[in-house]
């Protein structure tokens, strides 16, 4: 993986709405979550409300608040059903 | 002992492996086995799909574990999930909790389950008799669940000392 980019998983009901489960997005600047997410809705409409999606920064929960940075590896879900 | 598979389980053998990995250390063992149901309130179910984020999910169960031992009184734990597709009354996941003392391995235990439903990257589809599909969505009461937790004072023993 290159320092421009962060590679993006999907999962459940978002990789079925996205048609993917993974991709590589470029990314040459910090952005915050939420700031990646309106870009990630712009991309994929069929994903608003994005607001109610969550994120996994390198395999750990994050807020929306938080600095995606480039290498990183993010992954967007619906909130957690296991048990 | 954290597995996140496919295949079934055997609960009996993995509680027999904790008492005897243990070696007479637990006075207590507390097990929960959670079951595929009927999920729909107005139709049947007919089988499950969950699917995980391999490598996160691991490693989320075992923050949940090292958390349990940092709050009550742990000697070891078995943690098997399963992923894939379940039909009705299946056995979904199973938690072993050995401890000295009952108390402390009921309340590791509900916390796991409790934790681990609204943390561990799990998600499930469910299928109905009709044909229907739907990504089962979270329930208000599980996230209130887990949220109660963080208002539950410390063991007095496990608590620092001034």
């Amino acid at each position: 993986m290159n320092g421009t980019t962060i590679k993006v998983l999907y999962f459940a009901q978002v990789a079925e709405l996205t048609g993917m489960r993974e991709e590589q997005w470029p990314l040459p600047q910090p952005v915050s979550g939420t700031t990646w997410l309106s870009q990630l809705e712009t991309r994929y409409p069929q994903l608003a409300p994005v607001k109610r999606l969550k994120l996994a920064v390198n395999q750990y929960h994050v807020s929306h608040g938080t600095l995606i940075q480039p290498g990183d590896e993010v992954a967007v879900f619906e909130p957690v059903t296991g048990g | 002992m954290i597995v996140v598979q496919q295949a079934d389980f055997d609960a009996a053998a993995l509680t027999a492996h904790l008492r005897s990995s243990t070696e007479g250390r637990a006075g207590s063992i507390v097990t929960f086995t959670g079951y595929v149901r009927d999920y729909a309130q107005d139709a049947s179910t007919k089988a499950l799909f969950l699917e995980h984020y391999p490598g996160m999910c691991e490693r989320e169960i075992e923050s949940l574990c090292t958390e349990a031992r940092s709050r009550w009184n742990v000697l070891d734990s078995i943690v098997v999930h399963r992923v894939g597709e379940l039909h009705l009354k299946d056995q979904i996941v199973f938690i072993a909790i050995a401890s000295a003392h009952r108390g402390d391995a009921f309340s590791a235990c509900e916390y796991i389950i409790d934790a681990l439903k609204t943390r561990a990257p799990f998600w499930k589809r469910e299928t109905l008799t009709s044909g229907e599909q739907f990504w089962v969505q979270r329930r208000d009461s599980d996230t209130r669940k887990t949220a109660l937790w963080n208002e539950v004072p410390l063991p007095e023993e496990n608590k620092e000392k001034p």
